[in-house]
């Protein structure tokens, strides 16, 4: 019957092209979260400090998700060219566990979000930056990561100078607040990392101070980390889903 | 019987450009007055800033030498002191000085205990009063009124900081609520399938 070999031909050609695109997105998100993983901006120290480092979690199984999906596309490819039953109930099976997986990736990417408010980094801020008998490595991380961060963002504070003079600090404990209203890594610095004008940063003079907070420089890589693993994520989820309804039907049509 | 030094209208004053570090927890930044103490002061004389606490700085009595200044370190008990000694010339109109002046900025001075006056930093948010002060060789000269009262900054604990996230986005409840379906929907099939 001509008719129900060219639809039976047709569905074929639509799963291996399905698992194609899986394939591809597959080695996509593992690419993506590779990168991610990778610290680019340097501010793994930061949300390790929150405890709330779920972020890299989700994009740590989106490195392994990714890697699975392109394999079991290979599999699904075969398992439709070759009309194998048991091919295709394997993949069905392992595609639902990864399916499985990066729901959560994607769900945790996108939870973790929301948490990462300014009063969460300006609470960790005050209580870890130049502490004096540092608790444990993360502290002394913390203060590393935000003197690189107000350096080469030209940035203090999380939302300005003025988060130093607002509340007290374990910064506050060491440095006086005559001399130190804000570290001296809020000054304009010149090329030796002096400041240009000392008096002028204390006072506060516009042009010789940094007087925008860093949250942005801090929020907007993180937040394009988190959007990409989780929605992307979902994208692929979305069209593997339809991928795996075609391979089921196709695969309840097979004949022994 | 001395003179009592002549009381000039000008009224110190923290200056009205945005600096954002005018007023920190123990420093503040008064504006330098110009050619206040011109018809005045003479080549040798000094001007000091007398700073009292508010509530103080009626009982002020002004020293009548330079031996009887009170100095930073007595501000707990005397509740005033004086600092800034500066030459009058600083203040004339042709002097091309700061626009502003600093007190409290000379941390090495309170730590090292030494005698002569200190620009020291404030122990207490205050309020302070100030007045600058023309001093002779024979006792005060000139000086100026009291400022309005100045209050420094009071910092808070980090432990009054919320973390805890305000809203949960819309994104979460999206991907939340259509990823379920559809993991539903395919057990929903796969059983089907199977069974």
């Amino acid at each position: 019957m001509a008719k129900s070999d060219d639809c039976v031909h047709i569905l074929q050609g639509l799963l291996v092209f399905g698992n194609v695109v899986i394939g591809m997105c597959g080695i996509a998100l593992t690419a993506e979260c590779i990168y991610f993983v990778s610290n680019p901006h340097g501010l793994y120290p930061l949300l390790k400090a929150t405890e709330n480092n779920d972020i890299y979690a989700a994009a740590w199984i989106g490195i392994f998700v990714g890697l699975a999906l392109f394999a079991l596309s290979i599999l699904g490819i075969i398992g439709v060219i070759k009309a194998s039953r048991t091919l295709l109930l394997v993949y069905i099976v392992l595609m639902l566990i990864t399916f499985a997986f990066e729901m959560a990736s994607c769900i945790t990417a996108a939870t973790h979000r929301d948490s990462l408010t300014p009063s969460l980094f300006l609470k960790q801020m005050l209580e870890k930056y130049k502490k004096s008998e540092p608790a444990s490595n993360s502290d002394k991380e913390v203060t590393k990561t935000w003197d690189e961060l107000m350096l080469q963002n030209h940035c203090c504070g999380v939302l300005g100078p003025s988060d130093w003079q607002e509340y007290t600090s374990a910064f506050r404990l060491t440095h006086s607040d005559a001399d130190y209203p804000w570290p001296r890594k809020c000054c304009v610095l010149d090329a030796q990392g002096l400041p240009v004008n000392l008096d002028g940063c204390k006072l506060g003079v516009p042009g010789y101070y940094n007087s925008n907070g860093c949250y942005d420089a801090i929020s907007g890589p993180v937040n394009t980390h988190a959007w990409g693993v989780a929605w992307f994520g979902f994208a692929i989820l979305c069209w593997t889903f339809c991928v795996l309804l075609g391979t089921m039907f196709y695969w309840s049509r097979i004949e022994y | 019987l001395p003179t009592p030094p002549a009381r000039l209208p000008y009224v110190p004053h923290v200056p009205p450009m945005a600096l954002l570090g005018k007023i920190t927890a123990t420093t503040f930044v008064l504006e330098r007055p110009r050619c206040v103490f011109d018809g005045h002061a003479d080549a040798s004389d000094a001007v000091w800033l007398a700073v009292a606490f508010a509530n103080a700085s009626a009982n002020f009595r002004n020293p009548r030498s330079r031996a009887d200044v009170p100095l930073y370190k007595q501000l707990p008990t005397a509740r005033a002191y004086m600092t800034l000694e500066t030459a009058a010339a600083a203040y004339s109109c042709s002097a091309r000085s700061p626009p502003v002046l600093r007190v409290g900025g000379d941390t090495a001075c309170r730590d090292q205990g030494r005698q002569d006056p200190c620009n020291g930093p404030l122990p207490s948010p205050g309020p302070y009063r100030v007045k600058f002060l023309l001093m002779g060789c024979r006792g005060p000269k000139a000086e100026t009124r009291w400022s309005e009262p100045i209050l420094l900054r009071r910092a808070i604990s980090p432990g009054t900081i919320d973390s805890a996230p305000t809203r949960r986005g819309s994104d979460v409840v999206v991907i939340a609520s259509i990823l379920a379906s559809l993991g539903a929907v395919l057990a929903t099939a796969v059983l089907g399938a199977l069974g």
